[in-house]
């Protein structure tokens, strides 16, 4: 280690202790992690504002879904009436604006769950270039729900997660200006394609089949590209 | 009864998790704004959003990272919403004065000052490896960085800051 990455190194970290090697044999990098010790700590005092006693908000009762109101979607392999009176079923609900999820928030539409859904999930939301294995994405998408490859794009997130009183699968692949979330959604029947607008995210929910799917992206990503990789990668099983 | 005892933990749960990290809230989002009032603002819809969605929250051991996210999360809507213009240090509101308000101490004031006057590229990652303890790789992650980026910012800043107090 040199002078120059040795600076590098304590400017970018002040706690940094690697270099001990270089750090005893020369004098000029000893009095610069002094000082840079010295401005660090009058850089943490800064920082740390005096903070006002916490008030915690009023927070809203989150009441929890009684049997009767939840929608009981049985096993996966329904006939074609039962589907129709699953669509009426949907179509009436959402008319009356009430759908129910696990934690008992009402939403008004599928569009306002699925936004709550991945502010409670910010982790999903992360810049990686490190690819989900074929394991996990197997688990998350099984084979009685949907078939589904890596062709779609870089995949770095998956879990299977509560929507519309289902459990499906959450995933997440790297776009060009971001994480974009997809949501395969085989019980969730839409007759044409929701737009959706967060304050910071836009997408659609596209009728898929007897299902649909989500696609959510930041607000200058073009998610049209990544839609036509997604479906082409996506096949229900039932 | 049994989903009484319910809402009961939970409300348990979220007060212990916001106990503990209600100051990093704070400071974060006041860092984030430069404004007290709006960091004020921010940790309280931050409260009620994690209210909603503590059940997302898996491991208590990524409590704070979460609460975190969710008020830089917070704090980007509070600012889109009111499409606020970038501060003029020589103009300041009562709310953004106070942040900087004078403490006997005046290097310390010159320090916060300068801190306060980082652009936001830099403050960000220093408010999180400093205050928060964060890893460069975590920073990364919190800001949708490359971890080569947070190196430079991180630097950079510390060297404005170094710059700034040596002319005063």
């Amino acid at each position: 280690m040199n002078c120059e990455d040795y600076r590098e190194a304590i400017a970018t970290d002040p706690s940094f202790d690697g270099g001990v090697g270089h750090l005893s044999e020369c004098a000029a990098c000893q009095s610069y992690r002094r000082e840079m010790q010295a401005l660090e700590e009058k850089i943490n005092r800064a920082l740390a504002l005096d903070v006002p006693e916490l008030h915690v908000p009023e927070l809203p009762e989150l009441s929890t879904p009684k049997p009767d109101n939840v929608i009981a979607l049985p096993n996966r392999r329904w006939q074609s009436r039962t589907w129709f009176a699953m669509a009426a079923t949907v179509v009436v609900a959402a008319l009356l604006g009430v759908r129910l999820i696990g934690t008992g928030i009402e939403h008004e539409s599928l569009a306002d769950e699925i936004l709550a859904h991945l502010d409670g999930e910010p982790f999903a939301l992360r810049v990686t270039d490190i690819a989900i294995t074929d394991e996990r994405l197997n688990a998350v998408v099984p084979a009685d729900i949907a078939r589904m490859d890596h062709s779609a794009g870089l995949i770095t997130y998956a879990q299977t997660c509560p929507i519309g009183g289902h459990d499906v699968p959450h995933l997440v692949i790297q776009g060009e200006r971001g994480p974009v979330t997809i949501l395969l959604m085989p019980d969730e029947y839409v007759a044409e394609p929701q737009r959706l607008r967060g304050d910071n995210v836009k997408g659609v929910i596209l009728p898929v089949g007897n299902g649909s799917i989500a696609i959510i992206g930041e607000r200058e990503e073009r998610l049209d590209r990544i839609r036509e990789s997604v479906l082409k990668s996506v096949a229900w099983s039932t | 009864m049994h989903s009484k005892q319910a809402a009961i933990e939970r409300r348990q749960r979220f007060d212990q998790q916001v106990g503990v990290y209600h100051q990093d809230m704070y400071r974060y989002a006041a860092w984030l704004s430069r404004d007290k009032s709006i960091a004020e603002d921010v940790v309280q819809e931050a409260l009620l959003r994690a209210w909603k969605s503590l059940d997302a929250l898996r491991d208590n051991a990524s409590a704070k990272q979460w609460l975190l996210t969710i008020v830089r999360r917070e704090n980007a809507r509070y600012f889109e919403r009111k499409r606020l213009e970038t501060v003029d240090i020589d103009n300041l509101t009562a709310s953004q004065a106070a942040l900087l308000a004078e403490q006997p101490d005046e290097e310390l004031d010159d320090m916060r000052q300068a801190i306060y006057e980082l652009e936001d590229d830099y403050r960000e990652p220093l408010v999180l490896q400093v205050l928060m303890g964060y890893s460069t790789n975590e920073i990364a992650e919190q800001m949708g960085l490359k971890q080569g980026a947070v190196l430079t910012r991180l630097h950079r800043a510390r060297a404005k800051l170094k710059d700034q107090m040596a002319r005063l």
